[in-house]
């Protein structure tokens, strides 16, 4: 798998398109796996997404102690084995990003598998796929790195440098793409 | 015809034993592409693929569309036609139905006369379907009483776009081109909750640099990522549009070029804004100085800019104005009929473009005509077969349909497609005038709020047991498709109102066997209209990834852009508009102290019907609540969670406190989806626009307290 997930929370707008699409979503059990959580109402209505970070070396993994959590060869890590979950809940706990979600009546746990059977052929998952303000992206490393580029440069006159005090005076008050 | 539409190279997931059938969502404007999943087995709907090669909107969805299709094989669908009989609803056939509306319909049309009855339609519907409304009222039923509910979504967008502009295509120009604009000025429009779909390409357009200046009185999921916010009054907009094109003269961002040559009324409308100084606008808008001030310069610097709008500006008792207005703020920046830029409404209902331009509408024939203009009766009299004397005259529009129950003149309504019980305003009123008729039919494919009240309800079909087209938001015409056949007895809509026809001893006028028959005789009746769609077949808007009306033949390609050369009125000018303040109906008193107003969340479609029987959108909002300022709820001692009794002078209601910052401290916000005791629409005022008859639901004075 060559692409890559990529998140930009200012975009979220709360609409939890990406939690109805991933019920869609083949062995999903019609049970979201991904999270949009509000920053803080009282504040604004920014939302963000949240999603399993597909880890390197996954807490949740590392901390079943009945081997259940498996990592596919392009490194999606899967949901517990249904024959081997013993219902512990550790993988719940050991997440640092608080991902793994407890189903009490199956006793077992499920989570975010990138919607493995769509992502193994190379097909956006389904939360990427109708994320209407493209804050979830599945996308090739290489635009991921380019889009991180392009954000900060958006925000700066070429050539000098803000500092923290600074910094509002190099955002330009217009600059239209077609301006002649 | 192809089922299943996909374009080379583009993969979506094929599960075994289903086929995907490729179609439209059957909500909002947007009509999202998509592709149902059938399972080839049970020929049950079993899900949805995203359609990423739908040019306008790429696979995206919001919560509404990835869901649409659980209302298809929904357990609560009504399956036989319903006969109420002491009170109680009881399944019959549609022999036994269908004798019963015959006998009352005849009889009340002998004692009253073919007025009394009267047909209530809506535009979540085909435009097949849009279309033989009109044609049934006038025709089967020979009543001039015939309107929908786009009186309380579209009237006004096409009341002021027909003034200024002299043609009503809800957008100049197709939204693809949305990704190359400079600037976008957004007005009483909650894009990211009511048009989720579209907030890709005001992104692709922001990435590249371009501001966005969003008007509402609440700091929407819209508003929040606004390079300026103007955070007005409910019912200002025509103060800020005359606020800003009087900053536009000053500044000298006037396109005179544009405006001498293809504008009427400048002196008149210089005049007219000459008194909107920022002071004075600010004053009455509530909008600080230094924000108009800099969305004038951004506005008026911005070599592209698109001018928004929808409901917000719409449902106003001076609505049409408001949008004369802020059309011609993109006119006097010379944008219309240019590459992406030009004036846009985002249509609300899923065929809402489409369903007001064939007839619909109480005034209203096929194509955009008139019937008070004999040519144009006299043409469509001549396409359905009949003598242009026995059309019958013009009607009334949605709302005073129940004055005339009230007044006594309407005795029998049938309501197709619509739930005006929860969607129009004042519901008391409305409720009293269901109670008041002899008789009323409802079609709907759920037992609404509006079907409770009905002697007879017939089972329709959802709109993926049908085929047709619609028009969506751009006035771009696209292809339904039938997913699967009608669940129990349910009959399509055409089938049912080409039943009661026959019925009525007009069967002749109704000799249709399939959908696309009656798509012939529509394209004929639009022929030459305004809105011609005669160049529109099925096999182009295949090809060519929908086509745009108008198209008045065959080898036209159809009109992404409009206006390019002249405008649709009379002269080929635009005429821009000279409007002064008016405030709106109801202002706040010592008694009524705040500002209510209404609009929708993601979650929920119209009246709810469909979406209030969808599990995942009711796990996420199951109920309305007031969203109000935490110095409004300090002041009443409210907090969150709390319930809250507001009152109008129309009616009351109890509801659960969200408190937020991001909404005007005057102003309280209650979404509109849920019917009876949950329905705002018993608070909200129908002061009615002069010309376009839609109500004023987004501002009325509420008083409020801790319940």
């Amino acid at each position: 798998m060559k692409k890559v997930m990529y998140l930009e929370f200012e975009r979220c707008i709360g609409c939890r398109a990406c939690q109805a699409a991933c019920r869609e979503c083949g062995g999903h059990d019609m049970k979201e796996r991904n999270y949009v959580e509000y920053i803080d109402f009282t504040e604004s209505r920014q939302t963000f997404p949240m999603l399993c970070m597909q880890c390197k070396d996954p807490a949740c993994a590392k901390v079943c102690p009945a081997n259940a959590i498996q990592i596919t060869e392009e490194g999606v890590v899967l949901s517990a084995m249904e024959e081997k979950c013993i219902g512990c809940r550790n993988c719940t706990f050991g997440c640092p990003f608080g991902i793994p979600k407890f189903d009490f009546e199956e006793n077992k746990m499920y989570k975010c598998d990138m919607c493995y059977d769509r992502t193994k052929h190379e097909i956006a998952p389904m939360c990427a796929s109708v994320c209407p303000s493209d804050a979830i992206r599945f996308i090739d490393h290489e635009e991921m790195m380019e889009l991180r580029r392009k954000r900060t440069q958006m925000n700066l006159i070429e050539g000098k440098k803000p500092s923290e005090n600074d910094k509002w005076q190099y955002v330009p008050e217009f600059f239209g793409v077609y301006s002649d | 015809m192809t089922q299943f539409v996909v374009k080379p190279g583009v993969k979506n997931l094929h599960h075994e034993g289903e086929k995907m059938i490729t179609t439209h969502c059957c909500y909002c404007g947007m009509q999202c592409g998509m592709h149902i999943r059938v399972n080839e087995r049970t020929g049950k709907v079993v899900g949805v693929e995203p359609r990423y090669d739908w040019p306008v909107t790429m696979g995206k969805m919001c919560p509404k569309g990835v869901t649409a299709y659980q209302t298809v094989d929904h357990p609560e669908r009504i399956t036989k036609p319903l006969i109420k009989k002491n009170g109680e609803f009881v399944e019959s056939s549609w022999e036994e139905a269908l004798d019963l509306i015959e006998k009352n319909f005849k009889e009340i049309q002998n004692k009253h006369g073919k007025n009394a009855l009267s047909v209530f339609g809506g535009v979540s519907m085909t435009n097949e379907k849009c279309y033989l409304v009109g044609k049934y009222a006038r025709i089967a039923l020979g009543t001039r009483y015939v309107d929908y509910n786009g009186r309380f979504c579209m009237s006004s967008a096409a009341g002021g776009f027909m003034k200024t502009l002299g043609i009503d295509r809800g957008s100049t120009l197709p939204w693809p081109e949305l990704e190359h604009t400079d600037c976008f000025f957004m007005a009483g429009s909650n894009t990211a909750e009511c048009h989720p779909t579209t907030i890709q390409w005001l992104w692709r357009a922001r990435d590249k640099g371009a501001k966005m200046i969003v008007a509402d009185p609440r700091e929407t999921p819209t508003a929040r990522i606004a390079d300026v916010h103007l955070d007005l009054k409910a019912g200002t907009d025509s103060a800020l549009a005359n606020g800003m094109m009087h900053l536009l003269i000053k500044e000298g961002y006037v396109d005179y070029e544009y405006v001498n040559e293809r504008c009427n009324n400048f002196s008149e409308l210089k005049e007219a804004v000459e008194e909107f100084t920022p002071e004075y606008t600010s004053k009455i808008t509530g909008v600080s100085i230094e924000k108009l001030i800099k969305a004038a310069h951004i506005f008026g610097r911005s070599p592209r800019s698109v001018v928004m709008f929808a409901r917000g500006v719409e449902q106003q008792s001076k609505g049409v104005d408001n949008v004369c207005l802020y059309t011609s703020m993109a006119l006097l920046r010379g944008q219309i009929g240019k590459f992406a830029s030009g004036v846009a409404t985002f249509t609300g209902q899923g065929n809402g473009q489409g369903g007001r331009e064939h007839g619909q509408k109480a005034d209203a024939l096929p194509g955009y005509r008139k019937i008070d203009n004999p040519d144009h009766v006299k043409y469509v009299s001549n396409v359905w077969g009949i003598d242009p004397s026995d059309m019958p005259e013009a009607g009334v529009s949605a709302y005073e349909m129940f004055d005339e129950i009230q007044a006594g003149k309407i005795k029998a309504m049938h309501v197709i497609c619509s739930n005006p019980a929860v969607s129009a305003p004042n519901n008391h009123y409305i409720w009293d005038g269901f109670n008041k008729l002899d008789f009323m039919v409802v079609s709907d494919f759920f037992l609404s709020e509006t079907a409770e009240f009905a002697d007879v309800v017939l089972p329709a079909t959802t709109w993926a047991e049908d085929e047709g087209t619609t028009t969506n938001l751009e006035g771009r015409v696209i292809r339904i498709r039938k997913v699967k056949d009608p669940i129990g007895e349910a009959k399509t809509d055409w089938e049912i109102m080409q039943l009661i026809a026959e019925r009525m001893g007009k069967g002749k006028f109704f000799p249709y066997k399939n959908v696309p028959e009656i798509y012939e005789e529509f394209r004929l009746a639009s022929k030459g209209g305004k809105a011609d769609y005669y160049g529109i077949t099925y096999e182009k808007i295949e090809k060519n990834d929908g086509v745009f009306w108008p198209c008045p033949s065959e080898d036209h390609p159809g009109t992404p852009t409009m206006f390019q050369e002249s405008f649709g009125t009379p002269d080929g000018r635009a005429n821009l508009a000279a409007v002064k303040w008016q405030e709106p109906a109801e202002e706040p008193t010592d008694e009524y102290p705040h500002t209510l107003t209404t609009g929708r969340v993601v979650f929920h479609y119209l009246s709810g019907t469909q979406t209030r029987r969808t599990q995942f959108l009711m796990e996420k909002c199951p109920e309305p609540y007031v969203e109000m300022h935490p110095n409004l709820a300090a002041y009443y001692a409210i907090s969150d969670g709390n319930n809250v009794y507001l009152e109008t002078k129309r009616g009351s209601m109890t509801v659960k406190a969200r408190i937020t910052k991001a909404i005007r401290q005057d102003h309280v916000f209650i979404p509109y989806h849920w019917g009876k005791e949950l329905s705002v629409n018993k608070l909200t005022n129908p002061a009615l626009d002069p010309t376009s008859r839609m109500p004023e639901f987004k501002v009325c004075a509420v008083k409020l307290m801790k319940a």
